[in-house]
């Protein structure tokens, strides 16, 4: 029973990052019908701009959480003024595809930078985990999950209690009658694309300073990590992505503690693919925002 | 106020419009009738910005417009209420209001209180979402997010598409008022005997030429109409 | 030739196979991130053959082209009615299963005095049927390019064909394709299985080339890579996919200079490229131009 708590304590640390992820994925997703294979690329090169900064200067955290969002943004600017902007009309395969080779420039920029496949991130708490009776609980963790919480509550004011999220979700809803209502669908796509990658840049430096450490591979985990917890939440839904997200962290440590991690990732793309071949009814929702 | 000259719109290789030219006067309700597939839909849209003219210029109070994007040419003070409405199906009435506001800079309470008193079934139906709102609500609520960007130039395609008799003369009657505010309104209308009775001006357009203008009364009624239903004979 | 001119056509050659099966599925309209899975059971299986239970090649190879058509069946059955991200991400979840079994997925004989096998994460080592047969490089070379060129008659003589204009028409808009009376979802299976065979082929010689194979072969990038190959190269012909193959590993191992910088290079060329030409450099306009003049 312990073990069980405990699990699902981890579980929902883990899923709350998981639902940041998916906040971002699912905030572009819905405004393009696109997916962007860079997102998670895009995040690791702000993480990486960070972790170059902290061996130049070994600045504080607070101006390293800065960085990273800073450099998401930048890159998922970049991104989306080259592979998304252009291919606003058909060409889907074209705009993922594009996404691809610049998440293979990201990488090499990264590794360029920063050479060794590992490299020490500073750590966010250096204090043990909080006990809780007979369970602990890392305080990183604990930031996380209040961090998700709280990026949940902004976004849900700027979408629903903001001109610029009546045009979002206007935009979501029909491009083409946002345009005639004098929507700028150019214009808020890109501030769409750097609010989301901004909330990405915020995961991405919670979960290294978390791990404290960051490798190249943190990009491809994102965008799959994002992409797995989006899907699972119902493609294109904010409170789905935060659900799938949350659905995706408790699982997978359930499951990693009775299964192990390679059974845990099958689990995980086995829970995917029947989702998808069955699609239950919250899978059809093009429209829950 | 609105100068479109010899206007050619295509898709791919079939041209919807073939050099149409045509005026509307400030202040004005201008209709516009033909035969189904005579380019009406695609004139609007080319006005609109949606689509891209192959040929020709769209001139509105003197400044080109046909290189623009459509929030581009909602910014400049012509807005459309599309033929298939168009309404953001998952907002609610009244943020479908405001987003018709998006790019206005100017405090519009006072407006969106104006537009409500004047459509009262929407006034109902604020909170609700606009995709469960009937055909005849959905078009007025196209109206009144059209107007909510304070056009000085309304582009209208078939408006009574589809509705019962009664919501028809409804919609005539706030045309009618629109046009009482000041706002001039290009009209497309399958309606023509209900067109003719609030417009100034009309065309008359076939396989994407203007085949016969004036105004109402400078051809028989029912031979317009004819044409206007049928296409001219030689078509 | 010197030995690395003939590795570097190999490869070319190898990855050829499974461009082709990506684009195949993108001709039909689909975007498939899984075809690396069904690369990953042709050199499994193939290997499994000739160095476990003493397969000639040929045969091994044979078994897993059926293999591979089967498994893409398996994946495909499920999935036939799923549209654009949600096909996508369906092929991407049944090929990470399937690397993850390939993971998981001992079963070592002792041959001699070593053991050979599958061996989890540690791979597969020792398929040496080349080796012993005494087989060359160039030789080698020269197969693969035979069984590419035959494979690419098939594809040239489909595409003049009805069934290749049944392809377009179903990759152009499949509910058009379903009213004009063609059946999509046996159409598209057929498409699914032929892609998984011809992965399954470019797999097979694969595991036979480097005598090595492991999961981490067969993961996502080599799935996308083929993915992109087909769209660089352009989807007017069979030859785009080949093109795209030959611009990337062909031009990226001679230029060798930008060592450290190839990928922004070559990644950001791409992304510029698809602005301009978003169905690739040799798309229908252009083949049909080329057509024409000839
Ligand atoms: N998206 C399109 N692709 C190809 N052809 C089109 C397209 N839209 C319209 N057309 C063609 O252009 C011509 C003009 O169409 P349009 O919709 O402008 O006619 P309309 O006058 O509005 O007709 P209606 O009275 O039926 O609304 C028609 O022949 C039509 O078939
Ligand atoms: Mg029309």
């Amino acid at each position: 029973m312990i073990d069980f708590l405990q699990n699902t304590l981890d579980g929902l640390a883990l899923g709350s990052s998981y639902a940041l992820l998916a906040l971002g994925f699912t905030l572009i997703f819905g405004v393009l019908r696109r997916a962007n294979l860079a997102y998670g690329p895009a995040i690791m090169l702000g993480c990486y701009c960070a972790t170059w900064a902290y061996l130049k200067t070994g600045i504080g955290l607070l101006f390293l959480a800065l960085i990273a969002v800073a450099g998401s943004t930048l890159a998922g600017v970049y991104v989306e003024r080259l592979c998304f902007a252009p291919h606003r009309k058909g060409a889907a395969a074209a705009a993922m595809v594009a996404s691809f080779a610049l998440w293979m420039q990201f990488e090499e920029l990264a590794t360029l930078a920063l050479p060794r496949h590992l490299y020490a991130f500073p750590a966010l708490y250096a204090g043990g985990p909080l006990s809780l009776g007979r369970l602990t609980l890392r305080v990183e963790s604990l930031v996380m999950l209040v961090a998700a919480i709280l990026v949940c509550a902004a976004l849900w004011r700027i979408l629903y209690r903001s001109r610029f999220g009546t045009a979002v979700r206007a935009v979501i809803d029909s491009p083409a009658a946002a345009e005639l209502s004098g929507i700028s669908v150019s214009a808020v796509s890109l501030q769409v694309f750097a609010l989301a990658s901004a909330i990405g840049g915020l995961a991405g430096f919670l979960i290294v300073s978390g791990n404290e450490q960051v490798t190249p591979m943190l990009g491809m985990w994102s965008t799959l990590k994002g992409m797995l917890a989006m899907m699972l939440g119902g493609l294109g839904s904010l409170p789905g992505a935060i659900a799938g997200g949350v659905a995706l962290g408790l699982r997978e440590a359930h499951s990693q503690w009775y299964l192990g991690p390679q059974l845990r990732d099958f689990i995980a793309y086995l829970l995917l693919f029947v989702l998808l071949a069955v699609r239950p009814p919250w899978m059809n929702t093009r429209s829950a925002y | 106020m609105l100068r479109v000259v010899d206007l050619v719109t295509a898709y791919g290789k079939i041209e919807a419009l073939k050099g149409l030219s045509l005026e509307v006067r400030e202040g004005s309700i201008t209709c516009v009738l033909g035969p189904n597939g005579a380019g009406k839909t695609t004139l609007m849209l080319t006005i609109a910005g949606v689509l891209r003219p192959r040929q020709g210029a769209i001139e509105f109070r003197g400044e080109p417009i046909a290189a623009l994007s459509p929030h581009a040419i909602v910014a400049r003070g012509v807005a459309l209420v599309p033929e298939n409405r168009l309404v953001f199906a998952h907002m609610s009435v009244l943020e479908n209001l405001h987003a018709g506001a998006y790019q206005r800079k100017d405090p519009y309470e006072n407006d969106l209180e104006k537009i409500l008193a004047r459509f009262p079934r929407l006034k109902e139906r604020a909170s609700q979402d606009a995709g469960t709102l009937s055909g005849g609500e959905q078009q007025m609520l196209a109206v009144a997010r059209a107007l909510m960007s304070r056009p000085r130039l309304l582009l209208m395609d078939e408006p009574s598409l589809g509705l019962a008799p009664l919501v028809v003369e409804e919609i005539f009657r706030i045309i009618a008022e629109l046009h009482r505010d000041g706002t001039s309104i290009l009209l497309v209308e399958q309606n023509a005997h209900m067109a003719l009775k609030v417009a100034q001006h009309f065309y008359l357009i076939e396989q994407g030429r203007v085949t016969f203008s004036g105004s109402p009364g400078s051809l028989a009624e029912d031979e317009l109409i004819r044409r206007a239903y049928l296409g001219s004979a030689r078509a | 030739m010197d030995e690395y001119a003939i590795g570097v056509l190999t490869n070319i050659g190898l990855f050829s196979f499974v461009a082709l099966s990506a684009w195949l599925l993108l001709v039909a309209g689909e975007l498939s991130f899984g075809q690396q899975a069904f690369f990953g059971v042709g050199a499994y299986a193939a290997g499994i053959g000739t160095a476990m239970l003493g397969w000639p090649l040929p045969l091994a190879a044979l078994a897993a082209m059926a293999l591979g058509a089967a498994a893409a069946a398996l994946v495909g059955l499920p999935t036939l009615r799923l549209r654009g991200l949600y096909f996508t991400m369906a092929t991407l979840a049944a090929a990470e299963m399937l690397r993850i079994l390939f993971e998981l997925f001992h079963w070592q004989i002792a041959l001699g005095d070593e053991r050979i096998g599958p061996d989890g994460t540690q791979g597969f080592r020792g398929i040496r049927w080349m080796l012993e047969r005494g087989i060359e490089p160039l030789d080698f070379l020269a197969m693969v390019w035979i069984l590419l060129i035959g494979v690419m008659v098939i594809f040239l003589r489909v595409e003049n064909s009805r069934l290749g204009a049944t392809l377009r028409a179903l990759g152009h808009d499949p509910e058009l394709a379903r009213s004009a009376g063609i059946d999509v979802d046996r159409l598209k299976l057929g498409v699914v299985a032929a892609g998984g065979a011809l992965a399954a082929l470019g797999g097979a010689l694969f595991a036979h080339h480097n005598t090595y194979i492991e999961p981490r072969n067969f993961d996502i990038m080599l799935g996308v890579h083929s993915l992109a190959y087909g769209l660089i190269g352009g989807l007017g012909t069979a030859f785009g996919p080949l093109l795209g193959v030959v611009l990337d590993i062909g031009v990226l191992e001679a230029t060798r200079s930008l060592q450290g910088y190839r990928m922004i290079v070559f990644g950001g060329l791409v992304a510029v490229l698809l602005v301009f030409r978003p169905r690739g450099l040799l798309d229908e306009r252009v083949v049909h131009w080329i057509r024409s003049r000839a």
